[in-house]
C-alpha cells in the first residue's frame, strides 16, 4: 500500500516537472519569423490597462508582417533594473527597451547601440520630430535612439480651490512676465488652508493642521526641482566636461531655499510627512483636490486626471528670477541593447513604433505628446476625447521651454550622483536641514568625490 | 511508565494540591486569553486596513482622511456635471442642493436640481454633504482578472507543492546525515551549508541567471522547482534541530532490531519529528507562495508567472492600484491560512512519549 | 568476522561516515552543480571592477581598500548593527513569549493560532502600503493611539530620527514565522517532563524554567543564529518602503541596500561582491561565535558523543 502510494506520487512529481519544463518552449511555430522582444518595464507600461494595450499592439504588428514578429515583455518597475542586466548578462538581451525615459537612457547608457548608422543606411528624415526629441536622444558619442514622445511640465491647478479662496486662475498667457515665482508663492499661500479655513498669510494660521497646500512638486529628484531656476548649466549639476561639480550655483540655492522656506516658513507646500501619507494612500499629489496647484508632466494626464472630483485646468510654468522661463521635459525613447540579437529587424520595429500611422496609438497607450509634428492635430482630436475642457496649447508650448542641458540626461555614476543629490532634498523635505546652501554644500563635495572617483579610473 | 507517573496523583494530599493547581492554571488562562485577545486586536488592524482598501475605488481611495467604511458622495447632474448633492437649510426648509461653485469666504453656490438656473450663495459649513456607505466588491473580481489568477494559481500550486515534495524529501535526508552520524568534515560541512545562505543574493543573481540560462531553463518553472530537490540550509537546519532532541535510545533500539539508518529515520525519526516536518512544510509554502524575486528574475512571459509577480505589476511607476493590490492580496492569504489552520491538527497531537530516559 | 577489535572499530566508524556522506549528498551535489559557481563568481568579481556589461577586469585589493574609505559603507554598516541589536533580542523574546502563550490549552486556540500567523502571510508590496499607512503621521492608526497616552507621534517613515524604530516596531509584528517554530519546538516538550514536574510541586514558572526552556533550546539557538544571518541581510521591506532609497536621508539605508544599489543601480558589481563578502566574514564569525557558545546552553536530548 505504501509502496503503491509513493511510486504514485513519484510519478506524479514526474509528469509535473515535464509540464513545467515543457512551459517554456511552446511558441517554436512561427520558426521563420524573426522575434522582436521589447522590454518595458523602465519607464511606464506595466499598468494592468497598458499591458492589455500593448498586446494588441503587438497584435496588430503581427498579422501585418510576415518577417518579424514582436512581443512586449513586462517587467514590474521596481525590479527591471535586476531582470536587465540578468538579461544582457546571460546573453538574452532584449531587442528592443521602450518606453524608456531619459534618466533611464542615461542609467544605462553604455548597454546602448549607436542608431546613426541605421538612421544614415536608411536616409530616415529626423526633421518631423520636434528637435527637442531629437535632442534628448542624440549625445557627442551616439544616438541613442528614435525618441516616441514628449513629456512637457505646467501647473496643474484646482480650479475648485482657487474659487473657493477667491485668487484668480494662473494666467495662460506665455508672455505674461508678471507671471514669475514670487506670484506664484504669494497664490500659493492663500490656497494654503489649515483646519480652521485660514489661509498661510493669515497670522492665525495654524501651521501644525494643515489640510490643504498651495503647491507640489513632490514628483520630482533635485535635478528636476532646480533645472528651472536658471543655472548655467541648467539641469546638470557638473561643468560641461563632467569635472567639476557644481550643484552650489547661486541660482540652485535660490531655488532650493525657495522651496525649503516654501514648506518650513511659509507652509504652502508640505513636507515629507504628507508626501509619504499619500504614498502610503496609493494616491497622487493632485487628485484628492488638497492640493492648488501641481507641478508635473504630461504623464500625469494618463495617470491621474481621470475622474477628478473637482475642476481643474493646466498653466504654464512662471518665469524664474533672471527672467527666463524654463519648463523641464522628459520624454520616452526606443533603445537597442548593443548585446542584442537581430537589429537590424529591431530597428525596423523601432521605426514602425515611431512611424506617423501608428505614434499616436502607441503613445496613448503611454500618455505621451507624440514625439512627431505631423500628427499634432491628430493627437489634440484624441486629447478632446480623453481630457475634454483644458487649454491644450499649454501641452504643445511648454515644449520649447526644455531645459537644456537636460534634468536626466547623461552624466558620469548617474545613479550615484542622483541618490547624492536626491539625499539632499530629502534633507529639505524632511526638515533635518532647512538652510540651502548648507544642503548643497554637502551634496556639492560628495558630487565632486564621485566625479574625482569616476575620472581616477576613466581617460 | 506513565502509568507508574499517574498513581502518584491518587493520593489524598496530592488531589488537594491539584485542585490548588487548578485554580491557578484557571487565572493563567483568563489572563492568557486577555494578552493574546489584546495582541489580536493589534494584529488584525491592519487587515481591517486592507479589506477596507480592497473595496473602494479611485475617488474613495483619494479621500482625505481615509474612513474605514468606504463612502461616496450623492450626487446629481446638473448641466451634463456630476455635482455633489447637500441637505440646505434655507429660509428655515431643508432641501437637496446640488453645490455647483466655489466662492471665496467658504461659501459656494447651490442650486435646485429641479431649477439650475437659480443659484443660491450659501456657507458651505451650514449645509450638510450627503453621503452613502459604498462597497466596491466588484474590485475582486476586477484584480483577479486583471492578474490572470487562474493561470497564475496552476503555476503557483505546481511550484509551491512540487517544491514542498522535493524539500521534504531532501532536507528530511541530510537533516538525518547531519545529525545522527559521526564523520570527518561533517561539521565544516555543516557550517559550509549555512554558509549558503550568509553571502547576500544580489551577488549570486547574476552568475545563477547565466547557469539556468545555459541549461535552457529560463522562462520555465524549473530553477523554482529543481533546486528544491538538493536541500536548503534553512530546513535542513531546523530539521537537524528537532532530530537532535530525539533520544538516542530509540535509534539505539531500532538499530538492535536490526534496522538500516534508511528504516530508523522513516520508522523512527520522522514520525517523532512531526511537527517540525509540518513546520518547515508551511514555511516552504510561504516562501513559496510570497517569493517574487526569484520568479522575477527567471519567468519572463506572463504565462509562466507566479501569483506574487503579478500582484507585483499593479505597483506600477505612476499608478499604483492599491485597490487592486489589496483585493489580490486578500484572496492570497486565504490559502496559506487555511493550510496553517488545517495543519493545527497535526500540530496539537504534539509528542506523547519520550525516550526512556533515568 | 576475525578481524581484531581495533579493526572492527574502525570499519564500523568508516561505515557510519559513509551513511552521512550518503545521507548529505542531496545537498552535496545541489551544492556543486547551483551554488558554488555563482559563490565563486562573485568572490572572484570582489577583486575586479565589473559594471555587468563589459567583462570583468582585475584590479586587486582595490576595492576592499575602497570600502573601507567608503563612508555610506560605514553608515549603513552602523545601520544594519543598530537595527541587529535591538531587533534581533527582542524579536527572540517576543516570539518567544507569544508561542509561549499560544502552547497553553485555552478555548479556540487554533484560531488564536491562526491569527498569530497572519502577518507572516502576507508579503511584499502589500506590507510596505500597510505599513505606511498605519505610521502616517496624519491618517495613521497608531500617532492617534499615542495621543491618548498624552505622547505626540513622530513622522514615523518621513523623520529620519524615527524611520529605523518603525522598522523595528514593522519586524515585531511580523514575528508569526519565528512563532511557528518556536510553538514546534513547544510542541516537542514531551508532555511526561511536565507531568513530572507537577508531580514534584513545581509552579508554573519554575516548571517553564527548568522544563520548557531549556528543552526548547535547540529552536531558540536555531532562531537566533538565522535570526543574525536574516538581520545582517534585511533588504526587502527597505527596499519597498523606501523605494529603493534608503530614505528618509539615509536613515534606512542598510548594507544590504546599499549593496544593490551598487549592484544594480551604480553598476558596480565589484564593489557590491567585495561588500557582500565582507558582510559574509562578519556573518560568519559572528554565527560561529554563537556556535561556540551553544555548547554551554544548548540542550540535546539525542546530542552524538564525540568519539
Amino acid at each position: 500500500m505504501k509502496n503503491k502510494l509513493f511510486r504514485m506520487f513519484a510519478l506524479f512529481v514526474l509528469a509535473s516537472m515535464i509540464l513545467a519544463a515543457c512551459g517554456g518552449g511552446a511558441p517554436a511555430a512561427s520558426a521563420e519569423k524573426v522575434k522582436v522582444v521589447i522590454f518595458v518595464g523602465m519607464g511606464t507600461g506595466t499598468d494592468p490597462d497598458q499591458v492589455e494595450a500593448q498586446n494588441k499592439l503587438a497584435e496588430k504588428y503581427n498579422t501585418t508582417h510576415d518577417k518579424i514578429e514582436i512581443e512586449f515583455l513586462i517587467v514590474p518597475h521596481g525590479e527591471y533594473a535586476t531582470r536587465y542586466l540578468a538579461m544582457l548578462s546571460g546573453g538574452n538581451a532584449p531587442q528592443l527597451v521602450g518606453p524608456n525615459g531619459v534618466s533611464s537612457v542615461a542609467e544605462f547608457f553604455d548597454t546602448w547601440e549607436d542608431v546613426t548608422p541605421y538612421i544614415k543606411a536608411d536616409n530616415l528624415d529626423l526633421s518631423d520630430f520636434y528637435g527637442a526629441a531629437v535632442e534628448l536622444n542624440t549625445y557627442p558619442e551616439k544616438n541613442t535612439g528614435l525618441p516616441l514622445g514628449l513629456y512637457p511640465s505646467f501647473l496643474f491647478y484646482n480650479k475648485d480651490l482657487f474659487d473657493a479662496a477667491g485668487v484668480d486662475y494662473p494666467t495662460h498667457d506665455f508672455n505674461d512676465k508678471s507671471w514669475n515665482m514670487d506670484k506664484l508663492r504669494e497664490m500659493a499661500m492663500k490656497l494654503t488652508l489649515d483646519k480652521n479655513g485660514k489661509n498661510a498669510t493669515d497670522p492665525d494660521f495654524d501651521a501644525s493642521n494643515i489640510v490643504q497646500y498651495g503647491y507640489d512638486d513632490s514628483w520630482d529628484g533635485m535635478r528636476g526641482t532646480l533645472a528651472d531656476w536658471g543655472a548655467e548649466n541648467v539641469g546638470r549639476p557638473t561643468s560641461a566636461d563632467y569635472k567639476t561639480a557644481t550643484a552650489t550655483s547661486p541660482e540652485w540655492e535660490h531655488g532650493l531655499q525657495w522651496l525649503s522656506d516654501g514648506i518650513w516658513k511659509d507652509h504652502f507646500i508640505g513636507g515629507a510627512d504628507v508626501q509619504k501619507g499619500r504614498d502610503s494612500a496609493g494616491v497622487d499629489p493632485f487628485g484628492p483636490g488638497t492640493t492648488g496647484m501641481f507641478y508635473s508632466h504630461t504623464w500625469y494626464m494618463a495617470e491621474g486626471l481621470h475622474g477628478l472630483s473637482f475642476a481643474a485646468d493646466i498653466a504654464p510654468f512662471p518665469f524664474n528670477p533672471k527672467g527666463n522661463r524654463i519648463a523641464r521635459i522628459d520624454a520616452d525613447n526606443f533603445t537597442i541593447p548593443k548585446d542584442a540579437k537581430n537589429k537590424q529587424e529591431a530597428w525596423e520595429v523601432m521605426k514602425w513604433l515611431t512611424s506617423p500611422e501608428i505614434i499616436v496609438d502607441v503613445c496613448r497607450i503611454y500618455g505621451c505628446v507624440p514625439a512627431r509634428k505631423s500628427v499634432q492635430s491628430v493627437y489634440i482630436e484624441q486629447l478632446k476625447i480623453d481630457y475634454p475642457g483644458i487649454d491644450y496649447d499649454v501641452i504643445f508650448k511648454s515644449i520649447d521651454y526644455l531645459d537644456k542641458p537636460n534634468n536626466e540626461e547623461w552624466i558620469p555614476e548617474w545613479g550615484k550622483i542622483e541618490d547624492a543629490l536626491n539625499n539632499g532634498l530629502s534633507l529639505v523635505y524632511s526638515g533635518t536641514e532647512k538652510d540651502a546652501n548648507k544642503v548643497l554644500t554637502d551634496a556639492n563635495a560628495e558630487v565632486q568625490k564621485i566625479l574625482d572617483g569616476y575620472w581616477a579610473t576613466h581617460k | 511508565m506513565t502509568e507508574s507517573l499517574k498513581t502518584p496523583l491518587r493520593t489524598k494530599p496530592a488531589r488537594r494540591r491539584f485542585r490548588g493547581i487548578q485554580t491557578q492554571t484557571l487565572i493563567l488562562k483568563s489572563i492568557t486569553t486577555f494578552i493574546l485577545a489584546a495582541g489580536a486586536g493589534i494584529i488584525m488592524i491592519p487587515f481591517l486596513y486592507l479589506l477596507s482598501t480592497s473595496v473602494k475605488d479611485r475617488d474613495q481611495l483619494r479621500q482625505s482622511p481615509p474612513p474605514l467604511i468606504p463612502m461616496a458622495a450623492d450626487t446629481v447632474i446638473i448641466n451634463g456635471q456630476d455635482e455633489p448633492l447637500y441637505e440646505v437649510t434655507m429660509d428655515g426648509k431643508t432641501s437637496q442642493m446640488a453645490l455647483i461653485k466655489f466662492r471665496p469666504g467658504g461659501k459656494a453656490w447651490f442650486v435646485d436640481p429641479t431649477n439650475p438656473d437659480q443659484t443660491h450663495e450659501l456657507v458651505i459649513a451650514d449645509q450638510k454633504e450627503l453621503r452613502h456607505v459604498k462597497f466596491h466588491f466588484e474590485n475582486y473580481p476586477e484584480a483577479l482578472k486583471q492578474m490572470k489568477f487562474n493561470k497564475l494559481l496552476f503555476n503557483t500550486l505546481l511550484v509551491t507543492f512540487l517544491g514542498m515534495a522535493g524539500m521534504l524529501f531532501s532536507c528530511s535526508l541530510v537533516a538525518y546525515g547531519f545529525s545522527r552520524f559521526r564523520a570527518p568534515w561533517l561539521n565544516i560541512l555543516f557550517i559550509l551549508l549555512l554558509s549558503t545562505i550568509m553571502l547576500p543574493s544580489q551577488v549570486r543573481l547574476i552568475p545563477t541567471y547565466v547557469l539556468f540560462n545555459k541549461l535552457g531553463w529560463v522562462d520555465t518553472l524549473l530553477p523554482l522547482i529543481v533546486p528544491q530537490f538538493f536541500a536548503n540550509a534553512y530546513d535542513v537546519f531546523l530539521l537537524r534541530q528537532f532530530f537532535m532532541t530525539i533520544p538516542l535510545e530509540l535509534d539505539e533500539a531500532a538499530k538492535i532490531d536490526g534496522a538500516s539508518p534508511l528504516q530508523t529515520l522513516m520508522y523512527i525519526i520522522i514520525p517523532q519529528a512531526r511537527p517540525a516536518l509540518v513546520s518547515v512544510a508551511i514555511f516552504h509554502f510561504l516562501y513559496a507562495w510570497n517569493d517574487f524575486y526569484e520568479p522575477l528574475i527567471y519567468l519572463h512571459s506572463p504565462d509562466h508567472w507566479t501569483l506574487a509577480v503579478g500582484l507585483q505589476t499593479f505597483n506600477a511607476l505612476y499608478a499604483v492600484n492599491t485597490n487592486y493590490i489589496m483585493a489580490a492580496s486578500a484572496v492570497m492569504i486565504l490559502p496559506p491560512v487555511i493550510l496553517y489552520f488545517l495543519a493545527q491538527k497535526i500540530f496539537t497531537q504534539g509528542v506523547v512519549f519520550t525516550g526512556i530516559k533515568g | 568476522m576475525v578481524s581484531s577489535p581495533g579493526k572492527r572499530l574502525i570499519s564500523l566508524a568508516r561505515r557510519e561516515a559513509l551513511w552521512a556522506y550518503a545521507f548529505i549528498a542531496p545537498w552535496t551535489i545541489g551544492f556543486i552543480i547551483f551554488t558554488i559557481g555563482p559563490m565563486l563568481a562573485s568572490l572572484f568579481f570582489s577583486f575586479t571592477d565589473y559594471n555587468i556589461v563589459d567583462s570583468p577586469h582585475w584590479i586587486g585589493i582595490t576595492n576592499y581598500v575602497n570600502l573601507f574609505n567608503d563612508d555610506l559603507f560605514w553608515h549603513s554598516l552602523k545601520i544594519t548593527f543598530t537595527f541587529a541589536v535591538i531587533a534581533l533580542p527582542l524579536g527572540l523574546v517576543f516570539s518567544y513569549l507569544i508561542a509561549v502563550l499560544l502552547n497553553s490549552k485555552i478555548a479556540g486556540i487554533n484560531i488564536w493560532r491562526t491569527i498569530y500567523f497572519l502577518p507572516s502571510v502576507i508579503a511584499g508590496v502589500a506590507v510596505a502600503l500597510l505599513w505606511a499607512r498605519i505610521f502616517d503621521p496624519k491618517f495613521g492608526i497608531l500617532n492617534p493611539i499615542l495621543a491618548n497616552f498624552g505622547i505626540k507621534g513622530p513622522g514615523w517613515f518621513s523623520d529620519p530620527d524615527w524611520a529605523l524604530s518603525a522598522l523595528v516596531i514593522m519586524s515585531l509584528w511580523g514575528v508569526g514565522g519565528n512563532v511557528i517554530i518556536y510553538l514546534a519546538g513547544l510542541q516537542g516538550v514531551p508532555t511526561d517532563l511536565y507531568d513530572a514536574a507537577k508531580v514534584d510541586g513545581a509552579t508554573a514558572l519554575q516548571r517553564f524554567w527548568y522544563v520548557t526552556l531549556p528543552m526548547t533550546t535547540p529552536v531558540i539557538f536555531y532562531n537566533l543564529v538565522l535570526g543574525l544571518i536574516g538581520t545582517f541581510q534585511y533588504f526587502t521591506e527597505v527596499y519597498v518602503i523606501s523605494g529603493g532609497t534608503g530614505g528618509p536621508a539615509r536613515a534606512t539605508l542598510f548594507y544590504n541596500l546599499y549593496l544593490y544599489q551598487n549592484a544594480f543601480r551604480y553598476f558596480h558589481m565589484g564593489y557590491a561582491s567585495t561588500m557582500a563578502w565582507v558582510l559574509f566574514i562578519i556573518v560568519l564569525c559572528l554565527t560561529l561565535l554563537i556556535f561556540r557558545s551553544s555548547e554551554i546552553w544548548v540542550y540535546y536530548e539525542g546530542q552524538l558523543k564525540s568519539k
